[in-house]
């Protein structure tokens, strides 16, 4: 429960766009860099903000149709 | 050939040249340029009308085979004859000599065929009129037989010398006219002639074919009694006029077999001819359709050729042939080795000279087939300016990623990827293909497709969707009490946070659209502000390229301190909020809407404070924004007026200085002008003023309602993920309670209707919306921040596609 790893994987992102930005190919290296590293910066986005959004929750989730044999 | 520069972050830099060709080999130096593709002409003869140019005979000329071209075409598509396309490549230039052969061949070839149809139409009217008569002379006969039998029956007594005298006393009119004309004819008839007529008329079996109509028609053969020449006259007038034809069929029997026999003979000499004369045509036109395309494609490039010479300025007497051009600077050394190569042999060499000009050159992006779709989606909106930042180049992935935002489901994404796959790993096979649109368009978007796919999978993933069921990957971060009673509400209790998307304990809760609502919407504004503000970023690299710091200083940055004192301060605040466990602290978590609005209504004044501070640091974020607007709509129009006015200033001064300069630089000036149409424009203080407060006004509302546009991020993938949720558990999800026969049947029927109603309704309908809104976020949000447009497309003189219309 902890916020830090959003920050752990924005500093392996960033370092996965600098190889994206350094190993890319010699033909259509603009398209390759733009594109991988715009594809890695709005997954890791939608990924955080996913994983912050859960981080401490307002509501817990509630159901009043549980059998007490199905919870795992 | 050399390296070339990418050209797809901003478009590739263009040179005018200028070529000088000797004028006998101006054709193929020109051919030569088209087979490279790489030079967009300029029309040097805008003034001159089309039909006075230079080259206007060879293009008539040209036009001609053209339209012989079309006439066979049209034959062969009658006689469904297919024009053979197999591959062929007119790598060399075609000599003037077989041109020549080319157009009078096809001269020939019209002629004949034109004369080959003809006289197949002349014997098809032949045949249809002999037809005709024999349908009549057989109506005749029946009639006569029927009456024959009738009178043998009722007046036998009668001698038949007295009714034959009878028959062939009142002559007959007869012939033969179409079906829906019966009735008129015989109304008109009884009309004009009072009822004084004996009218009989039978179907004729067969249709017959109508030349004009170009179908078959349904006829009648008929026959008109009545007495005297001038009532005969007055009847085959009104035949005629009904577009009868009329046919004399002789009295007696005799004779009518004769006749009957004579026009059978006829008919069957006929139809060998016939048949003979479209051999012939056949013949011919299989022959012709073996190479018309071909010509075909000699001739357009020629035709071509000929139009781009049109726009070079041309002079008979100076021997010479001048074209004017915008090529890719990168490209000249091809060009110049191209000709070269080609000119060795001649005496008088072509020169290509680059020309220094202020003219705008078009704007050339280079694409390849993954990146053409996406820039034609940026190109449908607008062109960009001359090296402009290309919208193309980051819509290769915010497109396809928007668009998952709102598609995110697993199993739907699957589905696309799947399709899109298919396109692309047989695109080889399918580019030669015919395609009609529909399929046309979805091949063209194929690598679109393709990343709309993968990505839903991704957001999919996140959302932890699959054809709206959840999966449990990771461990959850719920725990659901142990000891409860049957039906009793139960809450569950937090132990930890779900690592990669949606915690699937939430799925099927009674509070999980509370839950995923307010994750949505906090999700939609987040990467909102964040493309909006990648995007404003794009205008700073832009001002910074055509070196034009008052943009930066009176547009860029209070447009950029405007959005993050408001949006970028929210979205900061979204952030923290989450960040902070409100049950630890005892807090009271504060509404963030609330919050924003309050900070404009009651700046200073917090209800539920969400840090230290927050009332000073809300209080300055204000007064920013608002110094922020003045700023925009005032110091780039002041400090142009001024540079205005020093102009002004200055160019007084060197009126009064230079006097005996400026008289020798009229004269080049007005020529200058007149070349330069419409690239200088009018700059006066009222103008700019205008534009400005426009551009303060709609930067500023923008701001707010751009934010509030990407909440069609939320609407559309709450509704994507309710919709499957309800079509799962209207069709498939009520198979799994029968069991035994019932049950098996019932799954499989239930998983038909639920796979088919997934792809129709879910996939490719919802999958249009989000298309269609991803575009929009693309084209109105992102878009407005940077781009100018304006631009025109570079579209270099190629023979590519030349008949792209034909066949």
């Amino acid at each position: 429960m902890s916020g830090y790893i959003v920050v752990a994987v924005f500093i392996v992102v960033i370092s996965l766009s600098c190889l994206a930005w350094v190993f890319a190919p010699k033909e259509n290296t603009t398209v390759f860099r733009s594109s991988v590293i715009l594809a890695l910066a709005m997954c890791y986005l939608m990924w955080a903000i996913t994983y912050l959004a859960q981080l401490h929750p307002l509501e817990a989730p509630r159901r009043s149709d549980l059998r007490p044999e199905k919870t795992e | 050939m050399s390296e070339k520069e990418e050209a797809v972050f901003r478009s590739a830099d263009m040179s005018l040249v200028q070529i000088y060709v000797p004028t006998e080999v101006s054709r193929d130096i020109i051919y030569k340029i088209g087979q490279l593709d790489i030079i967009q002409f300029r029309d040097l003869n805008s003034k001159v009308n089309e039909f006075q140019r230079s080259f206007v005979k060879e293009i008539r000329k040209l036009d001609n085979v053209e339209r012989q071209f079309i006439l066979f075409k049209k034959e062969l598509n009658l006689k469904d004859i297919e024009i053979k396309q197999y591959p062929f490549e007119i790598e060399s230039i075609p000599q003037q000599k077989v041109i020549d052969e080319l157009i009078e061949n096809s001269q020939l070839l019209e002629n004949r065929v034109v004369q080959l149809r003809d006289s197949v139409e002349s014997l098809y009217e032949t045949q249809r009129n002999l037809k005709q008569f024999k349908y009549t002379i057989q109506a005749v006969d029946n009639f006569f037989q029927f009456d024959q039998k009738a009178l043998i029956g009722e007046d036998s007594i009668l001698e038949s010398d007295g009714s034959r005298d009878l028959r062939s006393a009142s002559s007959f009119i007869s012939g033969v006219i179409n079906r829906d004309k019966v009735f008129v004819l015989q109304q008109i008839l009884w009309r004009t002639l009072r009822g004084n007529l004996y009218y009989h008329s039978e179907d004729v079996v067969d249709e017959v074919w109508d030349e004009k109509k170009q179908e078959f028609v349904a006829k009648n053969s008929f026959i008109i009694f009545s007495h005297g020449i001038l009532i005969h006259e007055r009847i085959r007038k009104i035949c005629d006029s009904l577009d009868a034809d009329l046919y004399d069929v002789d009295v007696s029997f005799e004779s009518r077999k004769e006749q009957l026999s004579d026009v059978n003979m006829k008919l069957s000499d006929l139809s060998t001819v016939l048949s003979e004369s479209e051999n012939a045509l056949s013949s011919e036109l299989i022959a012709i359709s073996k190479d018309l395309a071909k010509w075909w494609e000699i001739i357009t490039r020629e035709k071509a050729v000929y139009k781009t010479m049109n726009k070079c300025d041309y002079d008979g007497s100076r021997k010479t042939l001048i074209g004017e051009g915008w090529t890719p600077t990168d490209s000249i050394n091809d060009l110049t080795t191209t000709i070269k190569g080609y000119d060795q042999s001649q005496s008088i060499p072509t020169i290509i000279n680059v020309l220094d000009t202020n003219r705008t050159p078009p704007t050339y992006t280079r694409t390849n087939k993954f990146t053409v779709a996406f820039q034609s989606i940026c190109d449908a909106y607008g062109v960009p300016k001359y090296k402009e930042i290309n919208p193309g180049l980051p819509t290769i992935v915010t497109f396809p990623f928007m668009f998952a935002i709102m598609f995110g489901d697993m199993g739907h994404g699957f589905i696309v990827t799947l399709a899109a796959l298919a396109l692309v790993l047989n695109e080889k096979k399918l580019n030669n293909m015919k395609k009609d649109e529909i399929f046309d368009m979805a091949f063209t978007g194929r690598y679109v497709l393709l990343l709309m796919g993968v990505f839903s999978m991704y957001t999919g993933f996140l959302y932890n969707d699959i054809f709206s069921r959840s999966m449990t990957v990771f461990t959850s971060g719920w725990k659901w009490p142990e000891n409860f009673k049957i039906g009793e509400t139960i809450y569950a209790e937090q132990i930890g946070t779900y690592i990669f998307g949606l915690d699937p304990a939430w799925h099927g809760t009674e509070n999980a659209l509370l839950f995923s609502n307010s994750y949505k919407m906090k999700l939609s504004i987040l990467m909102g502000y964040s493309h909006m503000t990648y995007s404003l970023f794009f205008s700073l690299f832009n001002y910074i390229y055509f070196k034009s710091p008052i943009d930066i200083i009176g547009n860029f940055i209070p447009g950029l301190l405007f959005m993050q004192g408001i949006f970028g301060y929210l979205s900061l605040c979204i952030v923290y909020k989450w960040t902070v466990n409100w049950f630890a602290t005892g807090r009271q978590p504060p509404g963030l809407l609330n919050m924003l609005i309050n900070m404009f209504l009651s700046p200073g004044n917090i209800a539920e404070p969400l840090y230290d501070g927050q009332s000073s640091i809300q209080v300055f974020l204000v007064i920013v924004a608002l110094i922020c607007v003045p700023w925009l709509l005032l110091v780039k129009p002041l400090y142009l007026k001024r540079q205005i006015d020093r102009e002004a200033k200055h160019h007084a001064y060197s009126q009064l200085n230079g006097d005996a300069d400026l008289i020798d630089e009229v004269p080049a000036n007005t020529n200058e002008e007149e070349e330069e149409e419409g690239d200088h424009e009018e700059h006066n203080f009222g103008d700019i003023m205008i534009h400005q407060v426009i551009h303060t006004i709609e930067f500023c509302l923008n701001c707010v309602s751009h934010t509030a546009s990407y909440l069609r991020l939320w609407a559309l993938s709450l509704a994507h993920a309710q919709l499957s949720t309800v079509l799962w558990s209207m069709t498939i999800g009520n198979a799994f309670g029968p069991t035994g026969f019932v049950g098996s049947i019932m799954v499989v029927f239930l998983f038909a209707m639920w796979f088919t109603l997934s792809i129709c309704i879910l996939v490719v309908m919802e999958g249009t919306s989000a298309m269609l809104h991803s575009l929009r976020l693309h084209w109105v949000e992102s878009m407005s921040k940077y781009f100018e447009g304006g631009g025109v497309l570079y579209e270099p003189f190629t023979f590519k596609g030349l008949l792209d219309n034909v066949f």
